[in-house]
Parts: structure tokens; C-alpha cells; sequence
């Protein structure tokens, strides 16, 4: 007996780091879950890995695309007959700078990958939940959206602006049945972490890669950054019958860092 | 199997309301756990309906007393050899009026009831904590511990109160194993809501059931909220999984608080 038996989820970005810890969760608790990513090679890979059998699938796309995103909705739907759980998890950076020196490619990227996308597989996705009158979507956000640091503009305007996002659907949909909700984790060691946080670390003026978690996790009251585990967990929690009556909340998984 | 096998939990105010939600939220999850009431005899009842046999335990104490707080968790160690998980869930308020008419004594009373009890209970508990470099305390904070509403300013204020004091605990202790936590649901409809909620209402100018309909209104899910939803982020924050999860003031209110 699960939490989420006879449940369906999709999440993008699922087959590593944040989103994967998620599928994993989800299963655990008895879903079906359909994972997303740009390489499926990457993503037969992760579906071994999971050794869900006919309870995974994997829809290959890049997230930071209208017609991935909608397309990853869709194929979950028509894969197992309904879409109980959205989560649009995947986002970041890829060359990030201070405002003064932003390009305007990165800028549109960021916000393709991370406020639209999100607008994109929420709107399908309520499309689907809304006759259901059932439904939870929960975003991936970050501590950058409440706060905001030098060197990272893109990631905290973005970050922001899907918390907005957010609130105002909780309030469009508050009596359908459907929640929409956003966890905010703070700094994870993950794989995107590892690949971008070299680059980031300069942007952002602190030098090295472990000058950059030292940062984040100094901020924390727990000294430490967080686990894609601890993550996990909440979206669990939010995709439940138990938090039926949880709805445009800000769920920090940070260790204690956001003042508010 | 449960999250919280083993685990050794006190709640203020536990005999019925949230806390007793709490209490059976951690119960099915394999926590021992100690409840508190002012009236034993009144908690018989109760007690008897957890079914739960060893695992369950009653302390009586008025969390308006230090004495008692303290008592209350002392009383979790003498009885079960330790403390886990606190959960300062006591509160509420009484003398609600428009702060121009408002009694110090109301003031007071809704400041030991809710911040005080929340204060001695952490103190205490982190005596047991810091040495053993792990623990587990929340309190039962509300959606009035971010917003405010008036003529229950005694309530708001010290349930802000209460998200301060967690804020500042939480990084005291946060490299000790320890979370620190406050719990802010919207409003449900307890028996103290029932006791206390038609003179709140009456110092905002509204009956009780404008009163609930006033709260139910300003959620996105438009009714209120349920003991069991507090009590499942209670048990996830207790659990190993809330390890990285502290300091923080969990809105639990259908959508109501705007951060």
C-alpha cells in the first residue's frame, strides 16, 4: 500500500538529480510515472536503472521547448489513460552572467526553461485535471525565489516569476480539486550543480566550484546543502491525498535559509 | 514498519484538536508518544481511543505554568528514556478585543498560553537535544502568525512571536542534528475553535459563522482546513526525510498566506 497507488505522474528533468529522486519516491509509494530528458539513450539508461517495468516510461525532449514539454503531458496521458501529478521540475543555467554582461540568448534561454516551461506543461496539464476536478502540480523552484544573488539574474528572475505563477493558479483552480504548489530547495549536489557550478562560481565573483556550495550552504542554518532525498520527500507529501488542502505554498527544503 | 519507529514524542495540548491529530499521525507511524492535558480524567477517554497500549502516555500539566513545561518534558524522558520529537501544539486566546479596548491581561494570557509554552517546552527539550545531536521541534504556529487580522491581535502577535523564536532557534542548532520548525495552519475547526471562535468573531464585528466563512473565503480551496493536514507535514518533518527542513513556517492553508 502507497501513497500514490493508481496514481500518475509526469516529471520533466526526471531521469537524473532532482526529478529522478522524485520518479524513484513516486514509485516507491505505488505511481506510474512517465520521466523526461533530452537523450534517449540517457533515458533507457535511467528506465533500467528504475526497473519499474511497465510502471516507467520515458519521453525524450528538451524541456526548455513548447512542444516537448506539452508533448511529454500528452504522451503521459495517452501512456496511462490520465495525469494525477505535474511536475515541472527541470531548469537552470547554462552560461551564466551578471546583468552588465547577460547575453541576451542566455537571458531567453532561462526563461524558456524556466518560467515557460512550466507555464507551457501547467496549462496542459490543467487542461486535463480541470474536467477531472483532480489534479497536482508542483514545481520545482529554488531559495532564488525568494532571494536573489549576483551573478545568477536569469535564475532568480525566473525563480520569481514561477512562484507568481503559482499563486495565481492555487487560486484559479483552489476549488477543483487541484492543488499547485512549488518547493523551494536550497543547494543540491547535483549532476547540472556539477556541470554548471564551475562557471557559475565565476559569474557569480566567488572563484571555485567549492567556494560556490560553501556559500550556499553557509547561508543555511544546517551548514550543509541539501538531498535530492529530502526533496523527494515533500513532492511525496504534495502529491498525496494528505495534502488535499495544500495549495500556493512555498514549501522550503533549505536548511534554513530563506528568511521568510 | 513506520518513519518514525522508535522515536520518542511530546506533545503540549495533546488530547484532542490538532495535536491529537498529530498524536495519531506519529502513532501510526511507530512513535511513542506522550500527550498532555490539563484533566487527566477528561483524557481517559481519548487515551482509550488511540488504542495505542504502551506507546502512549499522559502527562497533566497547564502549559501556562513554566513549572509544568518543564515538567511535561522532563516527564517524556523519566517515562520513555528520551525525547525525539517536540511539539509545542498548546494555544489560543481568550479576551479578544480591538487593541483600544484590549486588557493586559488578555495580552499576557495569549503570550504565556502560545509564546512562553512554546519557549519553556524548546528550552527544556534542547537540554535533552544538544547532547544527544538530533531532535526534532515544531510548534503549532497559524496562518495568523504571518498575516494579521483585527481584534485577535492578542493571537497574531503571539504566534508571530513564535515564528521569530523558530527562526533563531533553528540556526542555533542546526549544525546539531536538531530542526526547528513552526506549523501554520489555516483555520480548522477544533473544539477550541468552537470555544474561542464566536468572541474572536465578536471582536471583529462578525458571528462565528461569518467568522468561518470570513477565513474560508480568503483561502483558494474556499473551506477550511483539517487536523489530518497538519498532522502529515508534522509526521514528514519528524521523520528522517525533514533532516533538511528547519526554520521554516509551512503554510498549511489551503492557499490562503501570501508567502
Amino acid at each position: 500500500m502507497g501513497k500514490l497507488d493508481g496514481k500518475v505522474a509526469c516529471i520533466t528533468g526526471g531521469t537524473r538529480s532532482i526529478g529522478r529522486g522524485m520518479a524513484d519516491a513516486f514509485i516507491a509509494e505505488g505511481a506510474k510515472v512517465v520521466v523526461n530528458g533530452r537523450d534517449a539513450v540517457k533515458g533507457q539508461a535511467c528506465l533500467d536503472e528504475i526497473g519499474a517495468g511497465d510502471n516507467a516510461a520515458f519521453f525524450a525532449g528538451d524541456a526548455s521547448k513548447q512542444d516537448a514539454v506539452e508533448g511529454l503531458v500528452d504522451f503521459t496521458i495517452e501512456r496511462y489513460g490520465q495525469l494525477d501529478i505535474c511536475c515541472l521540475n527541470s531548469g537552470g543555467v547554462l552560461q551564466t552572467a551578471p546583468v552588465a554582461q547577460m547575453s541576451d540568448e542566455e537571458w531567453a534561454l532561462e526563461i524558456d526553461w524556466n518560467l515557460n516551461h512550466v507555464f507551457w506543461g501547467m496549462r496542459r496539464a490543467l487542461q486535463h485535471m480541470i474536467p477531472r476536478e483532480s489534479g497536482r502540480v508542483i514545481v520545482t523552484s529554488s531559495v532564488e525565489g525568494k532571494l536573489g544573488k549576483p551573478g545568477i539574474p536569469g535564475y532568480s528572475a525566473t525563480k520569481h516569476a514561477v512562484n507568481g505563477l503559482v499563486k495565481a493558479a492555487a487560486r484559479e483552480v483552489g476549488t477543483l480539486g487541484i492543488t499547485v504548489n512549488a518547493i523551494l530547495p536550497g543547494i543540491i549536489e547535483t549532476d547540472i550543480v556539477r556541470e554548471t557550478g564551475p562557471d557559475s562560481a565565476v559569474a557569480m565573483g566567488v572563484g571555485t566550484y567549492d567556494a560556490l556550495i560553501s556559500m550556499f550552504s553557509s547561508e543555511s542554518a544546517i551548514k550543509r546543502p541539501n538531498t535530492v532525498e529530502e526533496v523527494a520527500a515533500v513532492a511525496v507529501l504534495l502529491a498525496s491525498d494528505a495534502a488535499r488542502n495544500m495549495t500556493g505554498c512555498m514549501f522550503p527544503v533549505d536548511g534554513g535559509t530563506m528568511p521568510y | 514498519m513506520g518513519v518514525l519507529d522508535g522515536r520518542v514524542a511530546c506533545i503540549t495540548g495533546g488530547t484532542r484538536g490538532i495535536g491529537l491529530g498529530i498524536a495519531k499521525g506519529f502513532l501510526d507511524e511507530g512513535a511513542m508518544v506522550v500527550v498532555n492535558g490539563r484533566d487527566r480524567a477528561k483524557a481517559e477517554q481519548t487515551l482509550a481511543a488511540l488504542d495505542a497500549g504502551d506507546r502512549v502516555h499522559f502527562i497533566a500539566g497547564d502549559v501556562k505554568q513554566r513549572e509544568s513545561c518543564e515538567a511535561i518534558v522532563d516527564g517524556t524522558v523519566d517515562h520513555f528514556g528520551r525525547i525525539d520529537i517536540l511539539v509545542a501544539n498548546a494555544g489560543g486566546g481568550s479576551g479578544h478585543a480591538p487593541i483600544v479596548d484590549l486588557t493586559d491581561e488578555a495580552m499576557q494570557d495569549a503570550l504565556v498560553w502560545n509564546f512562553w509554552h512554546t519557549f519553556w517546552t524548546m528550552r527544556r527539550a534542547f537540554h535533552y537535544m544538544i547532547p544527544q545531536q538530533s531532535g526534532r521541534v515544531m510548534s503549532v504556529s497559524s496562518l495568523e502568525g504571518k498575516v494579521g487580522k483585527p481584534g485577535i491581535s492578542i493571537y497574531v502577535t503571539a504566534k508571530h512571536a513564535i515564528n521569530g523564536l523558530t527562526k533563531s532557534a533553528a540556526h542555533e542548532v542546526g549544525t546539531l542534528g536538531i530542526t526547528v520548525n513552526a506549523l501554520c495552519p489555516g483555520a480548522i475547526e477544533t473544539d477550541i475553535m468552537k470555544a474561542e471562535g464566536p468572541a474572536a468573531a465578536a471582536s471583529m464585528g462578525l458571528d462565528y459563522e461569518g467568522l468561518l466563512d470570513m477565513f474560508a473565503q480568503e483561502s483558494a480551496i474556499k473551506r477550511l482546513n483539517d487536523v489530518e493536514d497538519v498532522a502529515a507535514v508534522a509526521t514528514l518533518l519528524a521523520s528522517d526525510a525533514g533532516a533538511g527542513i528547519t526554520g521554516s513556517l509551512i503554510s498549511i492553508d489551503g492557499g490562503t498566506a501570501p508567502y
